[in-house]
């Protein structure tokens, strides 16, 4: 019960979470910004308006937004963060990166129903550095687990504070910059189709179709800064909260002091996820071992 | 003629399905089974029959792929390929039930040597000719490799019984052990496709009919598998702990292998057979983490690793065979294979998209299909190589922990590649797409069958894995293993995104809600040039495995009136397969040092006389010494 009501409190709390760090984000670059609850507002908004479809295109098209809302959900309803997850029996870490993998796959798939050039290349970016980040998350919590000592997400707020766990942490960082696609990878305020990956694959939506996207969008940031919060020293839920409130400003910070990678370096940065996560397993292997 | 010729090649593929059904049967209820030994005249040659628990879970995959090509052949292909097809899977169900040396050499030739026939069905064209030439050249050389493997088990057991051999494996010389488990890697695994011995698979498996790839990739690739997993955990058991790092090495490299070229290849079909590939490198890591775990002293960490093994191969088997047939069905209405010709095939071909998108989804690994399952108990069982507190085994461990999670990162992409590009948007250029419909008929039953396999085993994963997992915990002599949380799993997993789906397809029911518009490309008109390419479509990741790939692009233009307005631009983009050359060289120095070799045969009589001469010395003189 508990877990379902955690599950609720993080869904509510996701567009706050992108609200804040949208106000700071402009604060930090001399902007007034929108207020906190934009995000709410502009859910509500979109809601309210006529959907669009392209036309001629594959029921795909039409299920997507669910699914990946769905995915969203699950993942939400997994991690601990005051409670125990309600789904924690069910979805453990790999699930996890499978279970986003489903969504990614069926997003991209329906893009590319679209026929439009600009969906076409965001699919491509997206299926490319998803099929990169998606081996560095399972690598970096992989590597949490083996500390921790399984697969589960309650498994991972009890890591010992050594180097293993802190470079897993490193790359699951990275991991969450390209996952709620964050400025060195990717820009979710950005207009120009050419160098759009998440937002390019959305442009056929409107009304409450991309309403889902979004708010599927918001709900999988939190719930990535819940599981990093997570591995993270602390236990309490104040820790957790406190964790990723810090985590909000850094990846802010980020935001603003960096400029977009060139997209072939993106790569890298993915590449350089994999071999921090596989280096924190290794020595774990190395380091006598817990 | 050709009419009857069908009917006694259906109703044979119908009565090997019927009998593997009735082995798996056996095997799963009754343990191991002896059904007779035939004498031979001598005792090497004795044939015995009879069937391996281990060996019911590939019998079972053997009835399911023949009864779906029984139900394709009725109205698909040629007579004599379905005749060619019954004789082939005759000759796989032969080396699941050999229990004798003698027997399993003969059923493995008669595999190798059937299945050129098929491999060669289209000889008219030069690269089918080669492709088979490769392939049974590849094949009589693995067939030596597994003869002496063979050979050396039945002298040390003095008997070439596989009962007598697995109760005298535990006494085996290290040296022969090793050498045994070597060479069956070398002569199995390259019929699996396992690097580096993969580079005559993916030519050879496309080149067939369709329904004969199905069977290659879903059939006799898990038989080179069980021929692994029999020699490794029952015949030459207990293998060590070296051996199982060196499967888990070769393994791994691939499964990332296959899958970096499956990522790239625009031809369909041959995509089809590096993703095999890339499934038989997860089945051999999960056995080598299997004989790492027995030789580190795990017994029920070993169960459950060569349960993901056996569940792995197969689910692989089901959806190849799916992935391959659907591939025929393409082939069939649009006359090409080629991803770059391809689109919008749901249109004219529905059934077959739906089948596809399963097939495809479980060959990318996702929940809820069947692969999903497979590949997340490979992961637990590799997890547990980390408790043995042991380096080179967390090393190994880790290895493979990233070629896996590596693999099944890319393996989405790559089915993206082909669903998106091949079945959805608009047509492109396929001869024949304007006149192509879906065929209703029986084929659309092997297809659906099929697919309904895969859903079924990744809904249910435990219909499978509590059989396997009682066969595998009596391999390794543990408790069978249990999983609390994998009843649920796929279940509970997909449960929201299903019940998402259902909202934002009831969403957008009525046109009132959801209007429709045309795709918006800036004001421009969209057309099928509109749509991104397979080649382009890969590009980002072929610049990441620039290393390996090595891709080389040209570009000519070709200009018209004024060098800054071209008419047309080709884009020509090539990958290196940097084994396949390496062997394409080593073929060539073969051959040229054959022919230096001729030198000594000049044809005369004489000559020849002198050198049965010289021998006839040289072997008195050795025996004086």
């Amino acid at each position: 019960m508990t877990g379902l009501l955690q599950a609720l409190a993080l869904v509510a709390c996701a567009p706050l979470l992108q609200g804040a760090m949208r106000s700071l984000r402009a604060r930090l670059a001399g902007r007034p910004g929108p207020s906190l609850l934009q995000p709410y507002r502009d859910l509500a908004k979109l809601c309210g308006k006529e959907a669009l479809l392209p036309d001629d295109v594959s029921p795909l098209v039409r299920v997507a937004p669910g699914i990946v809302f769905g995915v969203a959900l699950t993942f939400a309803a997994t991690v601990p963060f005051f409670a125990a997850g309600a789904l924690e029996a069910t979805v453990d870490v790999v699930a996890l990166a499978f279970l986003l993998g489903l969504g990614r796959f069926v997003l991209t798939l329906a893009a590319l129903d679209t026929r439009s050039a600009f969906a076409g290349m965001a699919a491509s970016r997206e299926a490319s550095f998803g099929g990169l980040v998606e081996p560095a998350l399972l690598l970096a919590l992989l590597g949490a687990a083996v500390s921790g000592g399984g697969t589960r997400f309650s498994a991972l707020s009890t890591l010992p504070l050594d180097a293993a766990s802190t470079l897993a942490f490193a790359a699951f960082a990275l991991v969450v910059l390209v996952e709620t696609a964050r400025v060195p990878i990717d820009n979710q305020e950005t207009h120009y189709e050419l160098t759009m990956i998440h937002e390019g694959l959305l442009l056929e939506y409107s009304g409450a179709q991309l309403a889902l996207l979004q708010a599927a969008a918001y709900v999988k940031q939190i719930a990535f800064f819940a599981v990093a919060a997570l591995l993270l020293p602390g236990d309490a839920w104040w820790a957790h909260a406190g964790w990723m409130a810090a985590l909000a400003i850094a990846v802010t910070l980020v935001e603003t002091a960096l400029a977009k990678l060139r997209l072939f370096e993106v790569p890298q940065v993915l590449g350089a996820a994999f071999i921090l996560a596989a280096t924190s397993i290794g020595l774990h292997v190395v380091g006598g071992l817990g | 003629m050709s009419a009857a010729l069908r009917r006694i090649g259906t109703a044979a593929l119908a009565a090997v399905s019927a009998t593997a059904a009735f082995l798996a049967f056996l095997a799963f209820s009754h343990g191991a089974t002896t059904f007779g030994t035939l004498a031979g005249p001598i005792p090497a040659l004795d044939l015995t029959v009879g069937v391996l628990p281990v060996a019911g879970v590939f019998c079972a995959l053997l009835a399911v792929l023949d009864a779906a090509l029984a139900a394709w052949c009725v109205r698909r292909g040629r007579a004599i390929e379905t005749l060619l097809l019954a004789a082939f899977s005759s000759a796989m169900l032969l080396v699941l039930c050999a229990q004798s040396v003698a027997l399993f050499f003969f059923g493995w030739e008669l595999c190798a040597i059937v299945s050129v026939f098929l491999v060669a069905t289209h000889h008219e064209r030069r690269e089918v000719r080669r492709a088979a030439f490769v392939y049974l050249v590849f094949s009589q050389a693995g067939a030596a490799c597994v003869l002496v493997a063979l050979a050396l088990l039945g002298a040390h057991a003095h008997s070439p019984s596989f009962a007598r051999i697995a109760a005298a494996a535990a006494s085996l010389p290290q040296t022969t052990r090793y050498a045994v488990l070597g060479l069956s890697l070398v002569g199995f695994g390259s019929k699996a496709g396992l690097l580096p011995l993969h580079f005559w698979l993916p030519r050879a498996h496309p080149v067939a009919p369709a329904h004969a790839s199905a069977l290659l990739s879903g059939g006799m690739l898990q038989i080179a598998l069980y021929a692994l997993l029999l020699v490794a955990t029952i015949l030459a058991a207990p293998a060590g702990a070296a051996a199982g790092i060196a499967f888990i090495a070769v393994g791994t490299l691939t499964a990332v292998g296959g899958v970096v070229y499956a990522l790239v290849d625009r031809d369909l079909k041959r995509l089809l057979a590096y993703s095999s590939v890339e499934n038989a490198g997860i089945v051999t890591l999960a056995l080598g983490a299997a004989m790492l775990l027995v030789a580190k002293g795990n017994p029920l960490g070993a169960a459950l690793a060569l349960t993901a093994a056996s569940f792995h191969a197969l689910n692989h088997g089901l959806f190849k065979g799916l992935l391959f047939l659907c591939a025929g069905a393409v082939a069939d209405a649009e006359g090409t294979v080629d991803l770059e010709r391809l689109g919008g095939l749901r249109r004219n071909l529905p059934w077959t998209a739906a089948a596809m998108l399963v097939a495809c989804l479980a060959a990318a690994g996702l929940p809820p299909l069947n692969a999903f399952s497979s590949e997340w108990l490979t992961f637990r069982s590799l997890l547990q190589l980390f408790a043995l507190h042991d380096e080179p085994t967390g090393f190994a461990a880790l290895g493979a922990i990233a070629g896996l999670a590596l693999a099944g990162g890319l393996a989405p992409a790559t089915f993206v590649k082909v669903f998106g590009i091949a079945f959805l948007g608009r047509a492109r250029r396929a001869p024949k797409a304007e006149q192509a419909r879906e065929r209703f008929d029986t084929s659309s039953l092997a297809t659906s069958g099929l697919a309904a396999c895969c859903v079924a085993l990744g809904v249910f994963p435990l219909v499978a894995f509590a059989p396997l997992a009682r066969v595998s915990a009596a391999l390794t002599g543990s408790a069978p293993p249990a999983l609390p949380s994998l009843p649920l799993l796929p279940l509970g997993l997909v449960l929201l995104p299903l019940l998402g789906a259902a909202a934002s397809f009831a969403l957008t029911r009525s046109p009132n809600n959801a209007r429709r518009t045309a795709t918006w490309t800036c004001g421009s008109p969209v057309t099928s040039a509109s749509q991104y390419t397979s080649t382009a479509f890969s590009k980002p990741l072929r610049r990441v495995f620039s290393t390996v790939l090595a891709p080389a692009q040209t570009r000519t233009f070709g200009s018209g009136e004024s060098p800054w307005f071209p008419k047309h631009i080709e884009y020509r983009t090539e990958n290196r397969y940097l084994i396949d050359e390496a062997a394409r060289r080593l073929g060539a120095l073969t051959i040229r040092a054959a022919r230096r070799s001729r030198v000594v045969q000049s044809g005369s009589l004489r000559l020849y006389l002198a050198y049965a001469l010289v021998a006839m010395i040289v072997a008195v003189g050795a025996a004086a010494r």
